[in-house]
């Protein structure tokens, strides 16, 4: 089972439609946790979602206690939110990006994707990733061909995966092949 | 406009009574023609505490005859208060939050007249409101104020807090009118798809709504939500139209954004994979300006019921800004003055559960002898507020024109 953990986004009930095809989903509000289910989960995926990481305390708690337990993905705010609790500082960009249409690269750093594989990609996001970043197991496995921004990393050790950008968008070209690898990573 | 035309031509002295009297009736928009409700045996006043039992009574009906429906409107802030989205210290007049009529006589304006009725006689007495415009229009923000509200805003689209907002700017004067009349010269010009009008004994809504929020048959529900809006000049036409939109960086991140914000909508209600984008992208043409649109549907899943699905879709994500909750408090921690009728939806719901909703906008409410118009335009990082300002003028300008 996988729970989805909303942020009151307005792009969540696409995200668990598109998880849906893969597993049974359980979706509800940050404030609002069902804790049996949530540890009785197989995968937790943390959505996209207003304001900044440092505004959902309760989720970084939920980062942290399952660490390495489980597998957890973050989408959009889910993604700067891991980065955040990995010692990453989230900040505004000078562009902002909202129902935007990118290519983004995967690099030599993935292992689930084919390096130099380019997609079109739906981007909503006025923070991102203050670089350079360094992480022991957490690598940036995809950028944006413009700006260079960092739109996906992998940390295989402990099966943590993020996207900045929004698989569940229409303005992502093929976004279940994403989810598709993520989940049936090993 | 040869709607208008259909039904000028089919003179009938019952309509011409039914105009002329102060019978409460409502006219809405229809594929080929209008309808009109009137007759009305119930007439139901909405608040916080009995819009649940409104709604969960109806799916204890039985729909046996086309009169079994109830057709009204839902207020902005009563669709606030269903989110538990509050608002605080806002100027209010008094007007009601919600208010939906059992209809008993139901008239079908298309090729020809048909009148449908549970009663044996329908009455009419004669009563006549001419319009009288006894103090002109004012708005009721000034391009300073709005300024400050928009550039507040933009910095909180920039902290991500919001990534759409539209603010509401308001003309008022005072006037009685009356209402058929208003809304017939209307239907010359401008016969929207989401039209409609309401005549009660103290107030009148006047409208000629483009957008369409929900329109449900059985499990399939469709909504065609509108971002986008460009202003007509002689050199355009519709093809010229929809080049401007693709080619426009911020019309198109604004519709992507509510195209992926009604997906979402819908998906709340909806059977996963049945949400779809039914047609992409396309241009609508009215009166003064050209309008961007989608088509979306979706099936129902199983356990839905009328609660969920106006709580999901209301208010209409296109008329309030992305993510819904978040951007809802934003705006009603800025807006000095209730919203009213504008940005809830009118429609009506049979007691089959089948229904139709639009979102009230371009409309005139005439309570207490004052008749607003409102009308709201995006914040998105690439727009201008001298810019956006005048586009609600040019939204509520085919509505201040019937004034003239």
């Amino acid at each position: 089972m996988i729970y989805i953990i909303d942020h009151q986004d307005s792009f969540t009930w696409n995200v668990v439609h598109q998880f849906s095809q893969f597993d049974k989903v359980h979706c509800s509000d940050y404030f609002d946790i069902n804790k049996k289910l949530l540890n009785k989960s197989d995968v937790i995926v943390f959505s996209p979602g207003p304001g900044s990481p440092k505004d959902y305390p309760e989720t970084s708690k939920i980062y942290k206690k399952y660490k390495g337990k489980k597998k957890m993905i973050g989408i959009c705010l889910g993604f700067q939110l891991i980065l955040y609790n990995e010692g990453g500082k989230i900040r505004q960009q000078n562009k902002i990006y909202h129902g935007y249409q990118s290519k983004i690269k995967v690099n030599g750093k993935s292992k689930i994707f084919k390096k130099n594989k380019v997609f079109n990609i739906g981007r909503y996001h006025s923070l991102k990733l203050n670089e350079p970043y360094f992480s022991k197991n957490l690598n940036i496995t995809m950028r944006c061909t413009k700006t260079n921004t960092a739109m996906a990393f992998e940390d295989n050790l402990n099966k943590i995966y993020g996207f900045q950008f929004h698989p569940d968008s229409f303005l992502t070209e093929n976004g279940n092949f994403f989810i598709k690898k993520i989940l049936s990573s090993k | 406009m040869i709607d208008y035309k259909k039904h000028k031509s089919n003179f009938s002295p019952y309509l011409e009574k039914l105009y002329q009297s102060d019978k409460p009736m409502i006219i809405y928009k229809f594929i080929d023609g209008y309808k009109i409700f009137t007759d009305f045996s119930k007439r139901i006043v909405l608040n916080k505490s009995n819009i649940e039992n409104f709604l969960n009574n109806i799916s204890k009906k039985k729909f046996k005859r086309e009169q079994d429906l109830y057709v009204g409107f839902f207020g902005y802030e009563i669709l606030c208060n269903l989110l538990n989205v509050r608002i605080k210290n806002q100027k209010k007049n008094g007007f009601y939050k919600g208010l939906f009529y059992k209809p008993e006589t139901i008239i079908t304006l298309s090729k020809k007249i048909k009148i449908s009725s549970t009663l044996k006689k329908q009455g009419f007495n004669n009563h006549f409101n001419q319009t009288k415009i006894l103090k002109p229009f004012k708005i009721n923000i000034d391009f300073k104020k709005y300024k400050k509200i928009f550039d507040l805003f933009s910095k909180k689209i920039r902290a991500g807090e919001t990534y759409q907002i539209k603010i509401c700017t308001k003309y008022k004067n005072k006037s009685e009118i009356d209402p058929v009349s208003f809304f017939w010269r209307l239907m010359k010009v401008n016969s929207a798809p989401e039209s409609f009008m309401i005549r009660d004994k103290n107030y009148s809504i006047v409208s000629c709504s483009p957008e369409t929020l929900i329109e449900k048959k059985r499990l399939k529900v469709t909504t065609k939500p509108i971002a986008g809006t460009l202003k007509k000049n002689q050199r355009l036409n519709k093809s010229k139209a929809l080049r401007f939109f693709k080619n426009n960086d911020k019309e198109t991140k604004e519709h992507n954004m509510i195209v992926d914000m009604e997906r979402n909508d819908l998906s709340k209600i909806c059977k996963p994979g049945s949400v779809i984008i039914k047609k992409k992208k396309y241009v609508e043409e009215y009166r003064h300006l050209y309008h961007y649109v989608s088509t979306i549907e979706g099936k129902l899943k199983n356990n839905i019921n009328l609660k969920d699905i106006i709580k999901s879709m209301m208010p209409g994500g296109s008329v309030i800004g992305c993510p819904k909750i978040r951007t809802l408090q934003l705006l009603n921690s800025q807006e000095k003055e209730g919203r009213n009728i504008f940005t809830g939806s009118f429609g009506f719901i049979k007691f089959n559960m089948d229904m139709r909703f639009n979102i009230i906008i371009r409309s005139i409410l005439n309570y207490k002898n004052v008749s607003e118009i409102s009308a709201a335009s995006g914040v998105v990082l690439d727009s201008s507020s001298k810019k956006e300002f005048s586009e609600n003028y040019i939204k509520a300008k085919s509505l201040l024109e019937l004034f003239k």
